[in-house]
């Protein structure tokens, strides 16, 4: 449907099929496969965040919203803010690998990351997918120049992650010329400098729906900046909506359908989200070596100790995980929308049936790479010792900055409990055949010892990883299910352990098809897929283990954990010397580069 | 009239130089548009959007992956590319012969280049090109612009800087202060995919350097790794200076 930017597709997959099935290095798209206009589109978006954000973050961070204004006004004029825009209203309509790679480049500073996102995204995307010709002629253009900012506003203070539970009401005016809104909203991003709202409220106590209303009409106020942990330039307040009368051709999609909004913006900000996490943690990462390249003790530099040596390696391997994982589940998106007819009526709900298809991976890559950021920030000050407990260097604002995106676009725990939850549903609708699979691995378990998959290659060992790593998934989503029936839901610290094993599937079998997809793969790339895929794990053992003493105990335990144990023989990697290794070359290197 | 820009292709300042057998090894380095030369086109850019009917031509003389910057420029905005691929390392001399060949083969009213190299520092590029065409050229511009026929301008002098005017078909090497080059938009980047980017080879313009490079050396020098006490910071400050004068003689 977009215009084709890209020129490798990638193959159609169904959402959650990595868990039961494998594909092909070919079928799967990666950073390596970019066209010659996404690495320049990449280029132009990175010399503006170096080059403009970076060089304004003092006053950004200072919340002076008219610098702030004034950059996403650049970025506007830069074409930044059209990716996901028609052409019909004078945007570029590209695929979402190029809006996922914009998200990624432009992410050196969270405050500004969060007022782009959420214009571009939440702000801009109920517009485009739900707006009236009418609506959109009137606020497309405005917000995609940069020219007006825009905000949404979903949450209250006692309705976060469980959103339908909103109290804010609308109203049909006696003259059916107006909805009157009243209730507040809070934690509202971009709600200080927005022109145009998108506000959720349920018409007549009932019908969940969503409203554009304009900064200054009667009614709405906006209440005082939240003063935050992190992200601190970017704009957070709370909305007081006192008989607010909005026209009712501003009523965006149909009345009573807002969930619809609400939940499609989700998947989209959730893979972005990632792509973010990828730009502030390459951007941490650089910070770190910098640094620690820099910093003399016991006569050498800090970057020669093999304890910094570890948090280097460990943090390159992820960030290189991490963009395996986003480009990969994007470009499935691309290649899924890719066959949809642009001209046809309803196109905007097939892109987004579309996206939903991959509402498990969307949570797995927020889930995942809100972590993996947390962990590399956390490193990266480390390195900095006492200097990274300073505002004086820009480690400290990175790890504050990273925090919020554990909570943000459905917290973490929300996301595990989807992450497990749709597997399920999903295989109870027949829609993933998990229940064919689990039965396999129980029959294969059952026989006893069998010989191990043979696999060759540079990775081979890690493919023996891969394939006991699903395996163990499905014996304890098995097992787990054996004992709690439908009730497993309830169980939410099993549910958890089991979405921290399908993460993990689908990080490592990322990592290994990227990795085997490169053109002779560079020796370094495939040290980091050997680093990750010990880590990975690791945890995969914890979490299986987890489930397997909450669900059995005496013989049936043993048992299972003599399933366990055969699953998941393996001989372990050499991580030390690994680690050296990567963190040699990366500190050569003065960023994440390989 | 026709404007020809060079775009030459260096290694990222931002890059850390690897050395390799004993020369500076690019492989798998970023490399970009030398911004001494981004300036030219810039101002080739500005001077068409003044008002001016030009054409803008980017030319780049080199192996297969400058086609990478000639992509950069046409979505910087130049209306088309010319790549003369070569993978034999050309002296400036030679280059000049094949600037000029392109010159005279595309009845150019004006060549732009940077005023140094990035990566190697040669200054001579300009002068050579202007030599054989005859023309006259004026060396690090950091202002320019085009009154009909005319080119008006400042350049850095030793004494300061002096003002300038001449007459089309000139040489113009430029430098940092001149202009803020762009960065390409994405409608740009969009619309260059369907610019012309020509091939032409190298023996078309029949240039044959004469000076071979045989071995290359590149001296590394170990870091100092100096670390200068901060409490009392106007002693420290004049420590710095006197390292940068005597130690490290980066200043007069």
């Amino acid at each position: 449907m977009a215009t084709a930017v890209a020129t490798v597709a990638a193959k159609r997959v169904n959402g959650g099929s990595f868990l039961i099935e494998d594909i092909l290095p070919a079928d799967i798209f990666t950073l390596e496969d970019l066209s010659e206009e996404q690495k320049q589109i990449a280029q132009t978006t990175a010399d503006f965040a170096e080059k403009e954000v970076l060089a304004n973050v003092d006053a950004i961070e200072e919340k002076q919203f008219d610098v702030t204004r004034g950059l996403l006004k650049r970025a506007g004029d830069l074409g930044l803010m059209s990716v996901d825009v028609p052409e019909e209203f004078g945007g570029l309509e590209m695929d979402k690998v190029t809006s996922a790679l914009i998200a990624d480049k432009i992410s050196v500073c969270g405050s500004f990351s969060v007022a782009f996102s959420a214009h571009v995204g939440i702000g801009m995307l109920p517009l485009i997918w739900y707006g009236t010709q009418e609506q959109k002629n009137k606020y497309l253009a405005k917000l995609a120049s940069g020219e007006w900012v825009a905000s949404y506003a979903l949450s209250e203070s006692s309705s976060g992650s469980d959103a339908m539970n909103i109290r804010t009401q609308a109203v049909l005016s006696p003259d059916g010329k107006h909805y009157i809104l009243n209730g507040e909203k809070m934690w509202i991003s971009n709600a200080g400098m927005a022109n145009l709202f998108t506000v959720f409220a349920k018409i007549d106590g009932e019908k969940f729906s969503a409203f554009l209303i304009e900064a200054g009409t009667p009614g709405l106020t906006v209440g005082a900046e939240e003063h935050k942990l992190g992200i601190r330039g970017s704009s957070t307040c709370p909305l007081v909506l006192a008989d607010c009368k909005v026209p009712v051709e501003n009523l965006l999609g149909e009345a009573g359908n807002g969930h619809r909004i609400a939940f499609n913006i989700l998947n989209v900000g959730r893979y972005k989200l990632g792509a973010a996490a990828i730009g502030g943690s390459k951007y941490a990462f650089r910070n770190g070596i910098r640094y620690g390249k820099d910093r003399i003790a016991f006569g050498k530099s800090v970057t020669s100790f093999g304890l910094i040596q570890e948090k280097i390696a460990e943090s390159a391997a992820l960030i290189y995980a991490g963009e395996a994982l986003i480009y990969r589940v994007v470009g499935a998106i691309d290649a899924s929308l890719a066959e949809l007819d642009k001209s046809a009526p309803d196109i905007t709900m097939q892109v987004q049936k579309r996206i939903e298809e991959y509402a498990v991976e969307c949570s797995i890559v927020k889930v995942w790479a809100s972590e993996m950021l947390e962990r590399v920030v956390d490193h990266m000050l480390q390195i900095h010792g006492g200097y990274g407990y300073v505002e004086e260097f820009p480690a400290e604002r990175s790890y504050r900055d990273a925090r919020i995106n554990k909570i943000f676009e459905g917290t973490n725990e929300i996301n595990r409990l989807i992450t497990t939850g749709w597997m399920i549903k999903r295989a109870m609708q027949g829609r993933l055949a998990l229940l064919p699979a689990i039965q396999r691995v129980m029959d294969e378990v059952m026989a006893g010892p069998s010989p191990k998959d043979e696999h060759t290659g540079d990775l081979a060992a890690q493919r023996g990883l891969l394939a006991s790593a699903k395996k163990l998934g499905l014996f304890c989503a098995g097992a787990a299910s054996q004992k709690f029936g439908n009730g497993l839901g309830d169980q939410q610290e099993i549910m958890g352990a089991l979405a921290d094993i399908i993460i993990e599937v689908l990080v490592l079998e990322s990592v290994i098809l990227r990795t085997e997809k490169m053109a002779g793969a560079k020796p370094l790339a495939i040290k980091m897929a050997k680093y990750y895929a010990a880590r990975s794990f690791r945890i995969v053992e914890t979490a299986a283990e987890r489930v397997l003493a909450a669900v059995a105990e005496g013989d049936m335990l043993r048992t299972q954990m003599t399933i366990f144990r055969r699953l998941a023989k393996h001989e372990p990697e050499n991580t030390v010397l690994l680690g050296r290794e990567i963190a040699t070359a990366m500190t050569e290197n003065g960023r994440y580069a390989f | 009239m026709r404007v020809l820009t060079l775009v030459r292709q260096v290694l990222d300042a931002e890059e850390s130089v690897r050395i390799k057998d004993g020369a500076v090894d690019l492989d798998g380095r970023k490399l970009v548009l030398d911004t001494m030369d981004e300036y030219g086109l810039e101002q080739a850019l500005r001077i068409r959007e003044s008002g001016a009917e030009v054409e803008v031509v980017a030319a780049a003389i080199g192996p297969a992956r400058c086609q990478d910057v000639l992509r950069t420029a046409l979505a910087m905005g130049a209306d088309r590319a010319i790549h003369v691929e070569t993978d034999t390392k050309l002296d400036v001399i030679a280059v000049s012969k094949v600037m000029a060949g392109i010159a005279a083969r595309e009845a150019v009213d004006l060549v732009l280049c940077g005023g140094q190299q990035a990566d190697w520092d040669s200054q001579a590029l300009g002068a050579a090109i202007a030599e054989r065409m005859q023309w006259p050229q004026v060396t690090w511009t950091n202002a320019l612009q085009l009154n009909g026929n005319e080119l008006v301008g400042k350049h850095d002098v030793d004494e300061g800087s002096a003002s300038f005017s001449l007459p089309l078909p000139a040489v113009i090497t430029t430098q940092q202060g001149l202009n803020e080059p762009r960065y390409p938009t994405l409608p740009n980047i969009m619309k260059a995919k369907k610019k012309e980017l020509r091939k032409d080879a190298l023996e078309q313009y029949g240039a044959t350097p004469l000076v071979k490079v045989i071995a290359e050396s590149v001296q590394v020098k170990e870091r100092l790794n100096k670390r200068l006490d901060t409490k009392d910071v106007h002693a420290a400050a004049a420590e710095l200076v006197n390292l940068l004068r005597n130690e490290a003689r980066v200043i007069a």
